[in-house]
């Protein structure tokens, strides 16, 4: 019990630490293949402090409840994944945090964040389902739902899960809002959608969505070591090669739109989890 | 004791229907309510009492009365068959009279005439913790209903300008049907539930056609004559059942045993009563009656969606399930199931109308209910049984709640409850937590979810429909969510005047939800596990409770799976705590107008922009329906054919 408490508490600190140095690297790099210099890796750590001394304003009282939902759900299922605990749950909960950002786009009468909350559903709709085969993927290869079992099973997932591994990839861009899935809340704030899900948000609410977005980060390549545990190390390898290469798809797609992205997710994500899932049942 | 109070609880309500009815004066009529209400909930209270001491089953036999039970039923059927055919009469409606006869002959020839052989009675009233969570249910939410409908029923008729009250005959259906449904989740005989059967059946045609115009007639109707095709099956099945195994206990036919040591004709028995719940409980291709039943006021959408009528047809289905638990039959219900629940959210994606929105997410969940009672696992049947619990407590107060907004805003349209918190806080409160309950971690409908997946993942076609199906959940409850928490700077808050029934009822409803999700392990270890335990199904994992949540383990007592949810509510109160806490501590000058651009108007709401040509205009945004994919004429003719080829399937398949 004692253990597991500091497990989390470890977690908790060293998460966000991690995923703000990988997003410094990932500006870095992103402005290096765009001929640029670009800012510190420490970069974020300054707006995140910056951020967070700004004056606080907001567009109604209720906002920042919503950021403290998706912030402490991001949080839970972290803690979740350190602990071992049910994968399918977790999903769950880190579907709970989203929603809250979702609801506090909503809950401003702006017409920028509200479409941008309506696009973000939808891309909740493309992503879900392919992240509850994947636990059912793992499910049928290790026979629990514990996350646990996986480090217990003898040989990585992969094997078994190639094409749910694929699929996951495929989405991971979507969880991420990177391009060509960035339409929900786009780069750039000069585009149609202004800055879509987080346009009514400022200051210390948005340092807070910044910090919730590391721990995604975190656990996102968390779920992909997965793959590849035991032992972990290589696990941890195959996830930074999976972030840099969901980097280099940003840098190379352009934007496309959010009932494309439901079809082609559908077809290719959903087609591909349950190809993998159909043949490991003939198998057992 | 226990004889008298099983009748007790099938008695009160209909004798408080005969006073409602005969009592004109509406502040006795109410006491009465109350009252009764009191007493119901007395009656449930001293059940569970006595099933706890008694160890788990309840047996009460009627022999040494000194009139049969059975001919005062036999003859109240009579009765009913009659009155279903004036039905049918008075408003030409051939269909009716056509079902009614071939029940009537069938019953007659069974029952009467002894064609299938002389009929032994079995012992009348079985009851043990599935008939107990039941009675729970229909004496405690449809209490609160019935008296949440005296404030809302005055309001009623004040819309309708009513110059006699009809309130009278209202409420005496509804008690009747509170009496009805008790007596049948009660009774062991399989003919006496279908006569309780037929009963909920007639009052959800009085209770739906009760405005008396020409909709609420035609809706009725289709009611009646959807109803009346199950209950045709029900006896056709009944007659089945008793050539195949020569008894009516319902406690006999539905042990796992007998399955194995029976005839071919007892699988199309079970089909045939199976077939009977899926009409009762509005699965994909019945599904219209219960859409239709929106036309009636909002507590009796209330009863029919939560506690009472379409629970009747998944009480039965999963009643039967330890019977068919592992068979194809089991697999294709499951199929049947899982398909009601993807097109249920599927199609709610498409809808405004907020009464349509709730109706779909209705049959979706019972589609979840059936799906898990065909997989029939332990963890399977456990989830049924959670589920029902959660989703009759909360789709009743979100009914309840959509009726008072209804009555508030004067629409049913989610688009026009943009800045409800303002104009009804405490309504909008208490719907926004109802629509979580439903939706999200950790409350109880998601913990069922949870559990239907991992009881779902043996069968891959069953897992793809509850998958898909659940994603879509997420999209329309997500949508109406958002719309209801709208709110602008610095609202200033109306004080509701709501009657305190409503009030009462609703304040009740939403401390029950509240209760069951975060009671979930005591309620599970003391009702649902020794119940999982006298269905006796072996699999290969199997449910159970410990202090923080559920958890899924093998049989060699490892763990498979788990979920703390008690942990979770401390960080959903740490939340609802804060709400306040940031209304107070926001400062008015750092409140700021959403971005427009930079053509906001003097307004400070964001709810007007001046556009090109220095005309100030309205901003719209609305949510994204859909229709073009979702919509019910895309997709109702196609998820119909689908529903009746797979039930085809089914009778094929367990007849061949």
């Amino acid at each position: 019990m004692i253990n597991n408490i500091i497990v989390a508490i470890i977690a908790i600190i060293a998460a966000p630490i991690i995923g703000g140095i990988l997003s410094g690297i990932d500006r870095k790099i992103s402005a290096r293949l765009q001929n640029r210099y670009g800012p510190p890796v420490l970069q974020p750590f300054y707006d995140f402090f910056k951020l967070l001394g700004k004056q606080r304003i907001t567009v109604n009282q209720t906002q920042m409840v919503y950021v403290l939902g998706h912030l402490f759900f991001a949080i839970a299922s972290l803690v979740m994944l350190v602990l071992g605990q049910d994968l399918l749950m977790l999903i769950f909960v880190l579907a709970f945090s989203g929603i809250s950002l979702i609801m506090g786009a909503m809950s401003v009468r702006s017409p920028y964040s509200k479409i941008g909350a309506q696009r973000e559903i939808m891309q909740m709709l493309a992503y879900e389902p392919v992240l509850l085969l994947m636990v059912v993927g793992i499910y049928l290869t290790t026979k629990s739902f514990m996350i646990n079992s996986i480090f217990k099973h003898e040989t990585p997932l992969i094997y078994s899960l190639p094409l749910v591994f694929f699929a996951f990839l495929y989405v991971l861009t979507i969880k991420l809002r990177k391009s060509p899935f960035d339409f929900s809340t786009s780069h750039h704030g000069h585009q149609e959608l202004i800055k879509g899900l987080t346009t009514e948000f400022s200051g210390p609410q948005l340092a807070l969505i910044e910090l919730t977005h590391w721990y995604d980060l975190v656990l996102l390549l968390g779920l992909i070591s997965l793959f590849f545990a035991n032992p972990i190390w290589v696990g941890i390898l195959i996830a930074l090669g999976s972030f840099f290469l969901e980097l280099i798809i940003d840098n190379i797609s352009a934007r496309v739109t959010w009932k494309w992205m439901l079809k082609a997710t559908w077809l290719i994500g959903i087609g591909a989890a349950m190809t993998n899932i159909i043949w490991l049942y003939l198998k057992a | 004791m226990e004889p008298y109070l099983i009748i007790a609880a099938i008695l009160v309500p209909s004798l408080s229907a005969a006073l409602c009815y005969l009592i004109r004066k509406a502040a006795i009529r109410n006491f009465i309510v109350v009252l009764t209400s009191i007493a119901m909930f007395a009656v449930a209270g001293g059940l569970v009492k006595l099933l706890m001491e008694s160890g788990g089953k309840l047996t009460v036999d009627f022999e040494h009365m000194p009139l049969d039970i059975g001919y005062i039923i036999k003859a109240l059927d009579f009765c009913l068959f009659l009155y279903i055919a004036y039905i049918g009469f008075r408003f030409r409606k051939p269909l009716v009279i056509i079902l009614t006869m071939f029940q009537f002959v069938l019953w007659f020839l069974f029952e009467i005439y002894g064609l299938f052989g002389t009929v032994h009675e079995p012992v009348a009233f079985v009851i043990d913790y599935l008939s107990l969570i039941m009675v729970l249910l229909i004496s405690i939410i449809g209490p609160i209903i019935t008296v949440f409908a005296i404030g809302y029923m005055k309001e009623h008729e004040h819309h309708l300008h009513l110059k006699i009250s009809r309130q009278p005959r209202f409420f005496m259906i509804l008690f009747v049907f509170l009496g009805a449904m008790n007596a049948l989740v009660m009774t062991n005989n399989l003919s006496w539930m279908y006569f309780f059967w037929e009963v909920t059946t007639l009052c959800s045609f009085l209770l739906i056609s009760h405005d008396g115009n020409s909709e609420s007639v035609r809706n009725g109707l289709r009611a009646l004559i959807l109803n009346s095709i199950g209950g045709l099956a029900f006896i056709a099945a009944i007659v089945v059942i008793y050539t195949a195994k020569g008894t009516l206990s319902i406690e006999e036919i539905s042990s796992a045993q007998a399955f194995a040591s029976s005839t071919a004709l007892l699988p199309v028995g079970l089909g045939l009563l199976c077939f009977a719940g899926f009409t009762k409980s509005a699965q994909f291709p019945f599904q219209s009656w219960l859409l239709g039943a929106m036309v009636a006021p909002t507590p009796v959408s209330a009863l029919l969606h939560s506690s009472t009528m379409v629970k009747a047809g998944v009480y039965l289905v999963v009643r039967m399930a330890p019977a068919f638990s592992g068979t194809l039959l089991g697999k294709i219900v499951a199929v049947v199931g899982g398909f009601t629940f993807l097109a249920g959210s599927a199609l709610a994606i498409s809808q405004r109308n907020a009464k349509r929105v709730l109706a779909y997410s209705t049959i979706a969940n019972l589609g979840l209910i059936i799906c898990c009672a065909g997989i029939g696992s332990n963890v399977a049947l456990g989830a049924a049984i959670l589920l029902i619990v959660f989703h009759a407590v909360s789709k009743g107060l979100l009914f309840l709640c959509v009726g008072t907004i209804e009555h508030g805003i004067g629409s049913r349209d989610i688009e026009d409850m943009q800045g409800l918190m303002r104009r009804m806080p405490f309504t909008t409160v208490i719907t926004v937590i109802g629509m979580i309950s439903m939706l999200l971690p950790p409350f109880g409908v998601l913990v069922t979810k949870w559990l239907a997946i991992e009881a779902a993942v043996d069968s891959p076609l069953v897992l793809m429909l509850i998958v898909l199906g659940s994603a879509f959940t997420v999209v329309f409850w997500a949508k109406w969510i958002g719309i209801v928490l709208t709110m602008s700077y610095r609202a200033k808050y109306n004080i509701e005047k709501l009657p305190v029934t409503v009030k009462g009822s609703l304040a009740v409803l939403l401390l029950a939800v509240l209760g069951c999700s975060i009671g979930i392990v005591p309620f599970f270890n003391s009702f649902v596990k020794p119940q999982l335990m006298q269905f006796g199904i072996l699999g290969n994992s199997r449910l159970g409770g410990d202090s923080l949540g559920l958890h899924l383990e093998g049989m060699n007592g490892a763990l498979m799976g788990g979920f703390a949810s008690i942990l979770f509510f401390a960080i959903v109160i740490v939340l609802m705590i804060t709400i306040p806490a940031f209304l107070r501590i926001t400062k008015p000058e750092s409140v700021k107008q959403p971005y427009l651009c930079g053509e906001n108007t003097a307004e400070m709401k964001g709810l007007e922009f001046t556009s090109p040509g220095d005309k100030v205009e309205p901003v719209v945004v609305r949510n994204y329906y859909l229709s073009g994919f979702f919509g019910e004429n895309n997709l109702t003719l196609w998820t119909n054919i689908v529903a009746s080829a797979i039930i085809l399937i089914m009778f094929g398949a367990v007849i061949g």
